[in-house]
């Protein structure tokens, strides 16, 4: 039997950030990986399940099971959330985070550190791109051109995968215990549910069956495993709550999401010839940070016209054929501009989805080499989640043409589904609100009822915004961190 | 020897076959040369409607986009709305312009085949289509 202060379930960003946030504290830290160092299939095949609905990756294949977690595929694409995102919107419906975006502010310049991105320039990036060439004029109106920042570890190698990077600084720190191939099997409570009272463990032999079980009691314990394996494990725990661990409201599980990308949504032509580079490609400034424009609905523009959020990004350039030509020509001679070196190219998207009950992760009966059950995820997106994007291309169409620098072709809307993919970011399962019956966790992320049981990752956001989830999952871990200090004390 | 009407008594042709004949030539050549234009300006038979489509600059591109365009009313009820549209900057191409930009100000958009047109360039557009 293990007996730490506090016992990580699962060892990627959140996990990881977690304990090396708390490594200096007085807290013996117990961090449970499930797997080793490097990717293994046996391992990996604890994650397959089943799907219904709309098309979506398989679910052992968007998400990786070995120390730095999904850090391990990621892109290194960074963008904190805006501040909309965290306010209750009456056209979102299920929206508000418990706290405003500046609750978060305070931990974003150590989670930018850890994700190795560089100084922090984002929407003030656009003085330290001068001299590479002119933003796209715009003008006036709902969208502006929004930055992204990349993780970046030495030279030029992308991004930062954080099993890999601070696996040294996890075992040089004294109070700090990783221990790999160690799946949490089951979260048990104690009899009036109100704490956890142990969590049970087992190891996979070579072959990818059961092989040791151990049990741990800590005590505090942080759920960090992904925001479909957090969902998984408390629903799996149902010997004290039937319905599983903070399921009362039947909400965990539910509000699943993801960023869809679909591509070529849109043809972008500049009339005055190609774009400045880094709205195509990453491109590093001298001073270290890679960046990417991307194009963003300002948030009055979201407010006004209730749209969600998006970040429209150039793919490449594309060949315009005789109707674009005679578009582009049409449209140069009448606005009164020379078209003769337009330019075009296609755009692609990450969307955020509007929150939705029905789209959800079940158990099956199927079980793992551990007899945890398997996920059915249902999958779906609606028209809206289309509609209001398509809202945000056409302001941007129309202030190309008001600012005279281009203008836009909106690809069909059934075209979009066959050219999307999915951002790999698991949200919302253990989504956060005060109210229990609206959330599974409340604002310090501890799940309702429990005591010493808490969530960490973005399985607890309770809307997602477009930007990419790591840099801002990270932040709000640290906040966790801060909170179990206190609670420590 | 009698001589028929239009017959050179000498035995050439008569002098009003003579006339005849070049003026058809010069005719002919006259044609050619309008067609040859065309290479450099098109020419277009007229319509009801020059006086709205004076304001296109290129109306083979501007009819070619505007086959695209749906939903119009027919050509004169169409060239009626654009002339109002059109009026206060003029039946020619700054008046297009005004309007255009006017158009995107106030999104007044449309979409041609997914292309967002300001809405004064698509109904022009269209109108040279079904000129």
């Amino acid at each position: 039997m293990l007996e730490p202060d506090l016992a990580i379930i699962g060892g990627g960003p959140a996990g990881i950030s977690l304990a090396l946030a708390l490594a200096s504290t007085r807290l013996n830290i117990l961090l449970l990986e499930s797997g080793g160092l490097n990717f293994d299939p046996q391992n990996q095949k604890m994650y397959a399940g089943t799907e219904s609905g709309l098309g979506y990756i398989a679910l052992d294949a968007g998400r990786l099971r070995f120390l730095g977690g999904s850090t391990n595929h990621w892109g290194g694409w960074c963008r904190p959330l805006d501040a909309i995102d965290f306010e209750a919107r009456d056209w979102v419906p299920h929206s508000g985070w418990p706290f405003p975006k500046k609750a978060l502010e305070a931990y974003y310049p150590r989670a930018q550190a850890l994700v190795e991105a560089g100084p922090w320039l984002y929407d003030k990036a656009d003085a330290n791109v001068a001299a590479l060439g002119a933003l796209l004029p715009l003008g006036d109106g709902g969208v502006y051109t929004s930055w992204f920042q990349f993780s970046k570890t030495r030279d030029s190698e992308l991004p930062t995968y954080f099993g890999h990077r601070y696996q040294d600084e996890l075992k040089r720190a004294s109070r700090v215990t990783p221990l790999l191939n160690a799946n949490v099997t089951a979260i048990r409570l104690s009899p009036d549910a109100r704490r956890v009272e142990r969590l049970d463990a087992a190891t996979l032999d070579s072959q990818g069956g059961a092989d040791k079980t151990f049990t741990v009691k800590p005590r505090i314990t942080v759920l960090a495993c992904g925001g479909m394996e957090n969902a998984r494990l408390l629903l799996a725990s149902n010997d004290v709550m039937a319905k599983g661990i903070g399921n009362q409201n039947d909400l965990v599980g539910r509000f699943f999401a993801d960023n869809p990308i679909p591509r070529d949504v849109a043809t972008l032509v500049s009339f005055a010839g190609p774009l400045a580079p880094y709205y195509g490609n990453n491109l590093a400034l001298a001073n270290g940070p890679v960046l990417r424009a991307t194009l963003s609905p300002t948030h009055a523009f979201r407010r006004t016209r209730q749209v969600a959020g998006s970040l429209t990004t150039v793919e490449q350039p594309v060949e315009m054929d005789d109707t674009g030509k005679a578009a582009v020509i049409t449209t140069a001679i009448a606005l009164g501009v020379d078209a003769s070196n337009a330019k075009a190219y296609s755009l692609g998207c990450g969307m955020e989805l509007l929150p939705d009950p029905e789209r959800r992760l079940r158990l099956t009966g199927e079980k793992d080499a551990l007899g945890l059950p398997r996920l059915q995820l249902t999958m779906r997106m609606a028209e809206t989640d289309f509609a209001l994007y398509h809202d945000t291309l056409r302001e941007l169409g129309r202030q190309l043409l008001a600012s005279r620098t281009g203008m836009l072709r909106i690809t069909r809307r059934e075209n979009w589904s066959g050219n999307m993919d999915w951002g790999n970011h698991h949200l919302g399962t253990t989504r956060m609100h005060d109210d229990p019956k609206q959330g599974v966790v409340n604002a310090d992320s501890q799940v309702h009822g429990v005591g010493n049981l808490y969530v960490a990752g973005s399985s607890v956001f309770p809307t997602y915004g477009a930007s990419n989830p790591t840099l801002n999952l990270i932040a709000l871990t640290l906040r966790l961190a801060d909170h179990l200090k206190k609670v420590a004390a | 020897m009698t001589f028929s009407k239009g017959q050179n008594p000498q035995g050439g042709p008569s002098r009003r076959t003579l006339i005849t004949s070049v003026a058809a030539a010069g005719a002919a050549v006259a044609a050619g040369l309008y067609r040859f234009t065309d290479l450099f300006v098109k020419h277009y038979v007229p319509t009801p409607y020059d006086d709205v489509l004076a304001a296109l600059l290129d109306r083979e591109h501007a009819a070619k986009l505007g086959a695209l365009v749906t939903g119009t009313p027919a050509p004169t009820a169409l060239a009626a709305r654009l002339r109002a549209i059109l009026k206060p900057d003029g039946l020619n191409p700054n008046g297009l312009t005004a309007a255009a930009k006017a158009d995107a100000a106030a999104g007044r958009i449309i979409a041609v085949d997914g292309w967002l047109l300001p809405e004064s360039v698509a109904l022009l557009s269209a109108l040279a289509a079904r000129a």
